[in-house]
């Protein structure tokens, strides 16, 4: 059984959280401030953190850098609607993901389980990825769509790399600019748009219906391709 | 009263230069002019000699004429009377014509001072005239106070040959400071400080000075300045009641929002609460039984109010920072195509009665945008056409360019708006008459119009080909390309 560590000031929504979760299966622990969650973090080691970015005593942001001390465990983190500059901020600083208050229980069940699945499947990537009729050969590097091999420039390869690679986790533009063209990057987001776009045209994918590339516009993209093997 | 030499009252007072030198050379013109004819008596040339007093005291005062008349005096009996060429003053005669000479230039002088006194007061008045009309068009030209008060200081600076002028006002509690000089020069000359006043107001001050070694104001000057620091004054009390005008007129706004809004939120936040406390106790009630489909029903009910709810406080918080005029973007660049297409994605299968369609153009140039406001602008204007659209009914959303501006188009096929409601859907808390029973806040036009216009941007209601309603914002594609 999975352990989540709960960090909400609200008594209610930490009520609401333990019934559900532990009704889907998992163990939990909640704490009310940002100082007992950095400190249960480390104590208690638990496989999940779901974080309030609306903590009285400490800023969000701090308790993930705090906890990214010592710890690689997935972060998701829960914030207001108005919070998108907290977002952006806790997501650079290493938060995994993020859902906005009030949320459905699915949608953050599902986002607890796929972070759980990146952070236990962390190690051996598999070589090859299946999405549908989409193609992933991660040792070859060759990319191939219903049999058919899509030819990728260098950049737009390395793009497809980092978002597969981090399935159904928001990457923010700063993030994948650093990692696909490097740390002098951040801003450049007019580059990381067209090559998101010819990606998208070579994928075969629907930016209006999209199957495999979701645009959270201001903040990043997310992978949201189901493998199938 | 002394003025500097070219003013033109001056030639009436004192001696001068000028005035001495035009009273020595006319008499000697008028005694070279006479010499042919001294053979002939004295009179002709005394006449001459008249003429040159007159022409010295007309042309440089008083003085110039009485030492016209001076010269002419001792000049005749030495050009006419013999022993000729001789200083002599003796005999009647000669006392006669002193006498003559001399009435003629103080006649002749005074005349003639009091007309050039009277040209220059009505040559400065009108300098003054134009000076003070001057200032009042720029104190009334309706500018920001502290700039006009700039203007005003730096137009004193000429005219009263300042090398400074300092003008410290406090208005409604408010500081302004406005300063202009002459770094040229050297300053530390005479210096004059005037109270700003209207009525029992007391504004502030206005401090004048002149360059090192320059002569002190005159009453008259003084007079100018005070009239100016007046008119300076004015104009600051129509500032200050020109704003405590429009604070009132905000308030009454502000205070009638308040009102709608009170009102529409106590209702809008008490029918969701209303359902899902129905809801839920229904489910709690220990006495009832009910089926999966019923449980389901009234599960699904509490969760669209409380999304209702969620919807609105959303809204209000929105509407609040609109009022408190904390809606600033946080402008990147950002493309509003790419934007529109994640909305759709996003809003589609949530509005399963109508169908979006989009018609992006492939030449969408990126803009210095807040890709958040400008994703709940999309969302706010499909949401809302979506509302207004009967079931299955197309909305379009359309991207275009037109003279370095974006333009948005959403277009529904609902009944449309009638062309005198079209200003004011944008109002908080206005509902179409159309479709007073369609649900929603009232709000969310109201928050797309705000952020519109914070982009410097505009927002308009045309009527849709087919009857429906198309709601278009233009965004400039930079920050200052505003119109």
């Amino acid at each position: 059984m999975s352990l989540v560590l709960v960090v909400d000031d609200e008594p209610p929504i930490r009520r609401a959280l333990r019934t559900s979760l532990e009704a889907h299966g998992w163990d939990v622990a909640s704490v009310g401030t940002g100082v007992e969650g950095v400190v249960q973090a480390a104590e208690i080691a638990p496989d999940l953190l779901l974080l309030d970015l609306g903590l009285p005593d400490m800023d969000g942001t701090e308790v993930i850098r705090r906890v990214r001390a010592f710890s690689q465990m997935p972060v998701i983190v829960l914030s207001v609607r108005d919070g998108q500059r907290d977002k952006i901020a806790a997501l650079d600083a290493g938060a995994d993901d993020y859902v906005t208050k009030p949320f459905a229980m699915e949608e953050l069940l599902a986002r607890a389980r796929a972070a759980l699945r990146r952070a236990q499947s962390e190690e051996p990537a598999p070589a090859v990825m299946q999405f549908g009729g989409l193609r992933v050969d991660l040792a070859r590097r060759l990319v191939s769509r219903d049999g058919e091999q899509v030819h990728l420039t260098p950049t737009e390869y390395g793009l497809l790399e980092a978002l597969v690679t981090n399935p159904g986790k928001l990457l923010t533009h700063q993030w994948l600019l650093r990692k696909v063209w490097g740390q002098g990057y951040g801003t450049e987001t007019t580059y990381l748009r067209t090559y998101v776009r010819a990606l998208r045209k070579k994928l075969g994918d629907d930016a209006q219906a999209p199957g495999l590339i979701i645009t959270e516009p201001g903040i990043g993209y997310r992978w949201i391709g189901e493998l199938t093997s | 009263m002394n003025r500097s030499g070219q003013e033109p009252e001056a030639q009436a007072r004192g001696i001068t230069a000028r005035g001495l030198t035009i009273g020595v050379i006319a008499p000697i013109a008028a005694a070279v002019g006479s010499i042919p004819l001294s053979t002939g008596g004295p009179a002709s040339a005394i006449a001459l000699f008249m003429l040159a007093i007159v022409i010295a005291a007309v042309a440089g005062g008083l003085w110039s004429g009485l030492v016209a008349a001076a010269l002419s005096s001792l000049a005749v009996p030495m050009l006419f009377s013999a022993p000729r060429f001789t200083l002599r003053f003796d005999g009647a005669e000669d006392v006669v014509t002193a006498v003559v000479f001399l009435a003629v230039a103080i006649v002749v002088g005074l005349l003639v001072g009091g007309a050039s006194d009277e040209r220059a007061r009505a040559a400065r008045r009108e300098r003054e005239a134009r000076l003070l009309g001057y200032l009042s068009s720029k104190l009334l030209s309706g500018d920001v106070p502290d700039r006009v008060l700039d203007d005003f200081a730096s137009v004193l600076l000429d005219p009263f040959g300042l090398v400074r002028c300092e003008i410290t006002v406090e208005l409604d509690g408010q500081q302004l400071h406005a300063f202009a000089s002459r770094p040229e020069i050297e300053a530390g000359g005479p210096q004059a400080i005037l109270p700003l006043v209207v009525g029992a107001i007391a504004f502030g001050t206005v401090m004048v000075e002149r360059p090192a070694g320059l002569r002190a104001f005159t009453p008259d000057e003084l007079l100018l300045l005070e009239a100016a620091a007046k008119q300076a004054a004015a104009a600051l009390d129509r500032a200050r009641l020109d704003a405590r005008a429009r604070m009132a007129q905000l308030d009454a706004e502000t205070n009638q929002l308040r009102a709608a809004m009170f009102s529409s939120v106590t209702h809008d936040l008490r029918t969701p609460l209303t359902s899902i406390k129905a809801g839920v106790t229904s489910l709690l009630d220990p006495t009832v039984h009910y089926e999966a489909e019923q449980e389901r029903e009234l599960l699904t009910t509490i969760l669209e109010e409380t999304d209702r709810l969620n919807r609105l406080v959303g809204n209000i918080l929105d509407l609040s920072k609109i009022r408190a005029g904390a809606l600033i973007p946080t402008r990147q660049t950002a493309a509003i195509d790419e934007i529109t297409e994640a909305v759709v994605a996003r809003l589609a299968p949530r509005l399963p009665r109508v169908r979006i369609r989009t018609k992006l153009r492939e030449d969408i140039p990126e803009v210095q945008v807040d890709p958040m406001q400008i994703d709940q602008v999309l969302t706010n204007l499909i949401e809302n056409a979506s509302r207004h659209s009967p079931t299955g009914g197309e909305i379009q959303v359309s991207l275009a360019t037109f003279r370095n501006r974006v333009q948005i188009r959403v277009t529904d096929q609902g009944p449309g708006i009638p062309p005198e409601e079209r200003d004011r859907v944008f109002e908080p808390f206005y509902r179409a008459r159309t479709t007073p029973e369609t649900p929603g806040s009232g709000l969310g036009l109201a928050i797309v119009k705000a952020i519109v216009v914070a982009h410097g941007g505009r927002i308009w209601v045309e009527g849709a080909p087919g009857g429906g309603a198309a709601l278009v914002v233009e965004i400039p594609e930079e920050e200052d390309a505003a119109e």
